[in-house]
This record gives structure tokens, sequence and C-alpha cells, in this order.
């Protein structure tokens, strides 16, 4: 039945995403016909002049070009609604304040009261990792390919060891997009009609959407005048969540951010606050990262990196972020690799997404062989060939 | 007596440049709203962030007329014809109209690409009007308003050196004080 399931599951989301397919190819044939067709230029022709016609190109063009700092404009407005304090329901940083504050009667009895929780494997946990996904996320639950790629890397986790999933990484408050304050009315709206028309070109639409307001994200995050903010509220929400699954300061070792394309960008990001705010030894792992390079990494204890070699999008970020071209010798990504404090991996064949991609069937192991190879080793973390 | 006289023709040429006036004041203000969220990252008022953005709009709008003043100054040096001040600063406004655009500086990642095309895009305008309306040549007309050009940058670097970097240190601070996890 669960094979079954599975499979059905599968198969939907070939077919998602072979509709997906389908729209773009048709969305790309019809603007081909519209720009080579004679024919085509002919009918526009006897409507709009030329004259016209150049002027509905040229109004296009500029609004297209107007429409996209706007929009990166509008995102920020949520960010710095909440810095300001005007979102209400965000808990204060003070909650998460360490047993040092708290009187050493208080801190016994929380001790007896809230036990450090258990790993999955029985063992008291020794080692947090905190998956990241990337921008086509929308709410805490994963598609197929991502949660059965999240299961397969925890069930082979070292022993003491714990992953945490379902963050939602590009939202302002710890929900998903469509309760996301400032944006709720829209991404509801445009779920629904998901939902009730679940054609190929709403279906486009929708996750073209998701992913330019996550991108946006993205953008905020690597901008040094907004990234700030960003990362102070991500490293909050981690640090809720972290709280949540039994993190302690003084408990618990080390800690891993595990971050996807965008994602990467967001635990690279995140890194400086979060460590300042955990005060435990932090890694990052990025598998097809795409990062700006730009972040203070002076706190990171290890840096991992995983790519495909034919994956586009991680290396359209080489020479997208300048931080990371050798163009600037002196960026902290370059300084950092300078110093050999990355390491690196590359998986042969490797894409970006589908059925290349790291959720692949084809590629899922190896992503995970080498998640699991890069995992800081602890005393308490038996690795998993150990506990067999 | 002559300073009435100079006044008075302070004046008319102000009424002359009505127009340029009014788009350096514009393209300030434009210019000040770019740099809104450095405002609200210091944590400032409402009140205290429309001040703010007034006053910077009318200091940048200053940096504009005085760039714009330099080359006025440079024109009359290189060129025998007289130059008309009202003429000049109406053309100069229109040359700054990309500039009304430059609130989407604060866009975020590409704002140094919006910044960068806005500025080649005002200078390229300020070049080609000396060209045609001053008949100055081309390489002598891409040279004349360089000074003013860089005292502009200047000048609005300096107005937008907020203290980003301090409010962010601050909060660094607030999450290393709490000194890890607790339940």
């Amino acid at each position: 039945m669960t094979i079954r399931s599975g499979v059905r599951v599968q198969v939907r989301g070939e077919r998602r995403r072979i509709h997906l397919a389908l729209a773009v190819v048709l969305i790309g044939g019809l603007l081909a016909a519209l720009l080579i067709s004679q024919r085509l230029r002919g009918l526009l022709l006897a409507t709009l002049n030329a004259a016209e016609l150049r002027m509905v190109l040229i109004c296009g063009g500029s609004a297209l070009l107007l429409l996209i700092p706007i929009a990166g404009i509008v995102s920020l407005v949520s960010q710095y609604a909440f810095w300001e304090g005007w979102l209400a329901g965000f808990p204060d940083v003070e909650c998460l304040r360490a047993e040092s504050e708290v009187t050493a009667a208080d801190s016994v009895a929380a001790e007896a009261e809230t036990p450090p929780r258990e790993a999955a494997n029985g063992a008291s946990t020794q080692l947090f990792v905190v998956y990241l996904d990337g921008i086509h996320q929308c709410e805490s639950d994963h598609p197929g390919p991502i949660s059965a790629f999240l299961t397969e890397l925890e069930q082979q986790l070292p022993q003491g060891t714990q992953l945490l999933r379902g963050l939602d990484t590009y939202t302002v408050m710890p929900v998903a997009l469509a309760e996301d304050r400032g944006g709720s009315w829209f991404w509801r709206r445009l779920f629904a009609l998901q939902e009730q028309h679940p054609s190929g070109l709403v279906l486009l639409l929708a996750s073209v959407l998701v992913q330019a307001n996550n991108v946006i994200k993205v953008g905020i995050s690597s901008d040094r005048r907004y990234g700030p903010i960003r990362h102070y509220q991500l490293a909050l929400k981690i640090g809720l969540r972290l709280r949540e699954h039994g993190f302690r300061t003084a408990a618990s070792s080390e800690l891993v951010l595990l971050g996807y394309s965008g994602g990467g960008e967001m635990a690279f990001g995140v890194a400086d606050y979060l460590s300042r705010m955990v005060q435990v030894p932090l890694h990052i792992i990025s598998f097809c990262g795409v990062f700006s390079g730009d972040h203070a990494l002076e706190r990171v204890a290890s840096i991992s990196t995983v790519v495909g070699d034919r994956d586009p999008v991680a290396a359209f970020s080489n020479i997208a972020y300048p931080g990371r071209t050798p163009l600037l010798p002196f960026s902290r990504w370059r300084r950092a690799l300078a110093a050999g404090r990355v390491q690196r991996r590359c998986i042969r064949g490797m894409s970006h997404n589908g059925a290349h991609g790291p959720f692949s069937n084809r590629y899922r192991q190896a992503v995970v062989d080498a998640v699991l190879d890069l995992l800081p080793v602890l005393p308490g973390c038996a690795p998993a060939a150990a506990q067999e | 007596m002559a300073v009435e006289a100079q006044l008075e023709r302070l004046g008319q040429w102000l009424l002359e440049a009505q127009m340029g006036v009014e788009l350096v004041l514009l393209v300030g203000l434009s210019t000040s709203l770019s740099h809104a969220f450095a405002l609200l990252a210091n944590r400032l008022t409402p009140r205290q962030i429309a001040v703010r953005l007034v006053l910077d709009a009318l200091v940048l709008a200053l940096a504009f007329l005085l760039a714009s003043t330099i080359d006025l100054i440079l024109l009359a040096v290189v060129t025998e014809h007289p130059v008309s001040p009202g003429d000049f600063l109406n053309g100069m406004g229109v040359a700054l109209m990309p500039g009304l655009l430059y609130g989407l500086v604060a866009a975020p990642y590409i704002a140094d690409l919006v910044a960068l095309t806005l500025w080649f895009l005002v200078h390229l305008n300020v070049v080609t009007m000396l060209h045609l309306r001053f008949a100055l040549p081309w390489p002598e007309a891409l040279l004349l308003p360089t000074p003013g050009l860089v005292i502009a940058l200047g000048l609005v670097a300096l107005l937008f050196r907020q203290s980003w970097q301090e409010s962010y240190r601050q909060l660094a601070g607030q999450l290393e004080r709490i000194g890890g996890i607790a339940r």
C-alpha cells in the first residue's frame, strides 16, 4: 500500500513536471512564433502599425524593468515591519536566554522537567542538523522527492544526531507562505486557484510566483544593507525550533546548517548570528548551493559544499555574485577558500533538480553519502556503520 | 543698490529656471527615498523618518544644483557665447530626469546595477545636452561635466554614509548577550 501510494505520488509529481515543461515549451513557442512568423507579424502590423508595436514593446519592457525592483521593495517592507516590532506574534529573543541567567534552582527544576530530547536512533542528541530548503518552498511539508531524501538521510545519520526539517526558510514569521503576514491574502488566493484549476498554466504561474518571491528573499539576504535583518529573523526562527527540539547550549555539542540551493545562501547568511545565539560550534554544508559569499564566516567551524558538475544554477551563482569570482580575491568567500577552510565534493553528472538533481533516485544516495561524510565527527556520535 | 540688483537678477534666473529647479527637487526626493530603509534599520520613529527624508531631499537637491553650477561655470569658461543660467538649469533638470527613478535603488541586490545605470544615463544626457545645445565637440562635452558628476557622486555618498553596520552590530550583541539557548 505504502509502495503504491509512493509510486502514485511519484507519478503525480512526474505528470506535474511534464505539464510544467509543456507549458514552458508552449509559451516559449508562442513567443518565438510572435517574433519570427511573418504571418503573425503581418497580422499584428495590420492591427498596430510599426510605431505602435514598438511602443507596446517598450512599454511592456519598461513595466517589467520597473516591476522587478518594485517587487523587491515591497518584499522589504514586511522585513522591516518585523524589525520595527509592528508584527505581533514573534517571540522575543529574550525567551531563548540560557541557563546562566536563570537561578540555580530554576535551572535544576527545568533540567528535571525537560530532559534533552532523544534522537530518532534513541541516543541523546549531540549534533543537530537543520535543513534549509531551496526557493521552491512554500510550506513546511517538503515535496515527495525531498521528503524521501531527508528520510533517507535521517535513517543513516550517526547515533546522537537529529535532523530538523520543515523550517519555513523564506517567510517572515515561522509559518507557511500562505499564512505569512503581508502577502497571505495573495498567496491564499493563488493556492486556492491552483487547487480549483490545476491546469499546467496555473501550476506554472504559481510555481514561478513562489520562486520569484523566494528569489527576492535570497536577494535580500545577499544585500549587505538588508541581509542582517533577514538573518537575525531567521536565526530567531531556527533558535525557537531548536529549543522546541530539546537543544540546549549547555547540553548540545554542535550544530550543522544543511542548505539546498537558495537554502545555501540562507545558511551562510544566518551562520554568524546563529553561532552567537547558540554558542556552540556551527558547520555549514550546502549542496547545489547558490550563495553570495559575502557573509561573515569567521565564526563558522567548517564549510563544505557539494555540487554537481552539470549544475547550471550553482555554476551561474559563481558568476552572478561578484564575491564568488576570482576578480575579488579578498572577498570573504575567496579568503575562506584561500585559507583552505572550504571542503568541496563534486558529484559527476548531477544537475540542480529534476531527473538528474540531488533528490532524484539516481543521485540521492550519492548526496546523502557526501553529506554524511562531511558531518563533523563527535565523540558521542557513532557513525551509522558502527551502529550496525 | 548693487546687492539689490544682484538679488533681483538671481530671482529672475530662478523664475526662468523654475522647471529645472522643480525637477532637481524631485530627483533629490527620489534619491532620498532610496535610503528610507536605512532610517528604518536605525529604528527611527515615523516622524523622525519623514523629517529626515525631507531634509535629505533638500540637501541632495542642493548637491545636484552645486554640481550643475560647476558645470555652468566651466561651460562659461570654455565657450565664448554667453550662457543663460535659466536655460542651463532647465536643461540640467531634464538631463537629471532618469534620477526620478532613483528610489528604485532601494531594491535588494540589484541596487548597484540600478544606481550605475541611472548615473550613466544622467551623465549621457548631460553630455548630449552640452553637445547639442551648446555646440561643444564630443570630447569636450564628455570631459566638461565630469567634475560636477564626481562632486555630486561624492556628496550623495557622504550623505548616505548611514550607520547601518552600527545598528547591526547592536543586533549581533543582543543575540550574543542571551548567552545560548535554554528551554
